[in-house]
């Protein structure tokens, strides 16, 4: 259930959970999704929230067809990365005042049906809910999912906690985490920002997610070297730079 | 052959701790950029391998031929602060070129509101 109101010259829509209305934003980082966006952004809409597209300097057509069918977007000047991205995304969430914010790739692999099962937590009283793959299956046995491991050992020496699926993208944040991320986010990706987050207290839990694959265009972590670099970059953060 | 005495050795490693400990109190408090920070940590790293470790040294020197340690403490600090020196131009050019970029955009605004 959702209402409208209008304050000043805003028009405010505010969505029902449990007993308190509640302002919430998908966060959509796209960079060459111009195929995948319009069933997204559908799907986004019919369940009623709103959603801010940020294109990270796209070399394909996603501003036109964020601007034929009139989105609401940011339209980056230089490209950022995933990170600069989502941090712009909190810096919006942040100077408009929602409540909560979720981040949601663009191409697809984070269906939007899971937006409020990562929203009730937060509704809950939950300050960083991460959406995971690997509660309900067990992690299968490939080079990505021992890079999972060893950043999931990691993340356990360094705050004691289990985390079954670190360097899942898909995560929902309440307005103290969406304000600390606004001002001072300094992470390479998201096993430490999650790190972080378990550091500081806030309150964190993990809610069972199926991601689809990749509807159209290609993985950041199909180059080795990307990957390797990646893996080495997380290591120092997380081991020495996340207090 | 004995590589250096134990003392020197103990005030080598003192010292790279001291020196990473330093790095890692400065990035943290400072907020360094998180790609710069890790830069830091991993030569911090490097530098107390070498204390820990000298006969890595003297390894890599008799493999490449070269007569004394120290030479080759001198040839791979040299080339580390040459590569060291080259990212930060890279990065440096490339701060340039979106300077540059977001200038643009910035009169596009200016000119658009100007109208």
């Amino acid at each position: 259930m959702a209402c409208t109101i209008k304050i000043g010259n805003i028009l405010v829509k505010y969505t029902k959970m449990g007993g308190l209305y509640m302002r919430t934003l998908v966060i959509i980082p796209a960079y060459n999704e111009a195929l995948n966006l319009p069933n997204l952004i559908k799907e986004i809409v019919n369940n009623g929230y709103e959603y801010l597209i940020i294109n990270d300097c796209s070399s394909d057509n996603t501003v036109n067809v964020c601007k034929e069918n009139s989105f609401n977007y940011l339209d980056l000047p230089i490209n950022l990365g995933i990170a600069g991205v989502t941090n712009a995304g909190f810096m919006y969430a942040y100077d408009n005042k929602y409540d909560a914010a979720i981040v949601i790739d663009g191409d697809g692999q984070h269906p939007p049906k899971y937006v409020k099962t990562l929203l009730d937590k937060i509704d809950e009283g939950y300050d960083y809910v991460l959406g995971s793959r690997y509660i309900a299956e067990k992690k299968p046995f490939n080079m990505r999912m021992l890079g999972s491991r060893l950043l999931g050992l990691l993340i356990k020496i360094k705050t004691g906690k289990t985390i079954s699926d670190p360097t899942s993208g898909m995560r929902a944040l309440g307005k103290t985490v969406i304000m600390d991320f606004a001002q001072n986010m300094n992470f390479v990706a998201e096993p430490d920002a999650l790190v972080h987050v378990l550091k500081r207290n806030y309150k964190f839990t993990e809610v069972a997610v199926k991601m689809e694959e990749r509807s159209k265009g290609e993985s950041y972590f199909k180059n080795p070297y990307k990957s390797i670099k990646y893996m080495i970059q997380e290591i120092i953060s997380i081991l020495f730079i996340q207090w | 052959m004995e590589l250096m005495s134990s003392g020197l050795q103990i005030t080598l490693i003192i010292g790279s701790i001291v020196t990473l400990i330093c790095v890692l109190y400065n990035v943290v408090r400072t907020k360094m950029d998180i790609k710069y920070a890790i830069i830091w940590v991993l030569l911090g790293l490097f530098i107390l391998i070498i204390a820990v470790f000298p006969q890595l040294i003297k390894v890599a020197s008799d493999a490449l031929g070269i007569l004394t340690a120290s030479n080759m403490v001198f040839l791979l600090t040299i080339f580390l602060l040459y590569c060291l020196s080259f990212y930060t131009f890279l990065k440096m050019s490339k701060m340039q070129k979106d300077i540059k970029t977001l200038t643009y955009e910035v009169s596009l605004l200016k000119k658009n509101k100007d109208e």
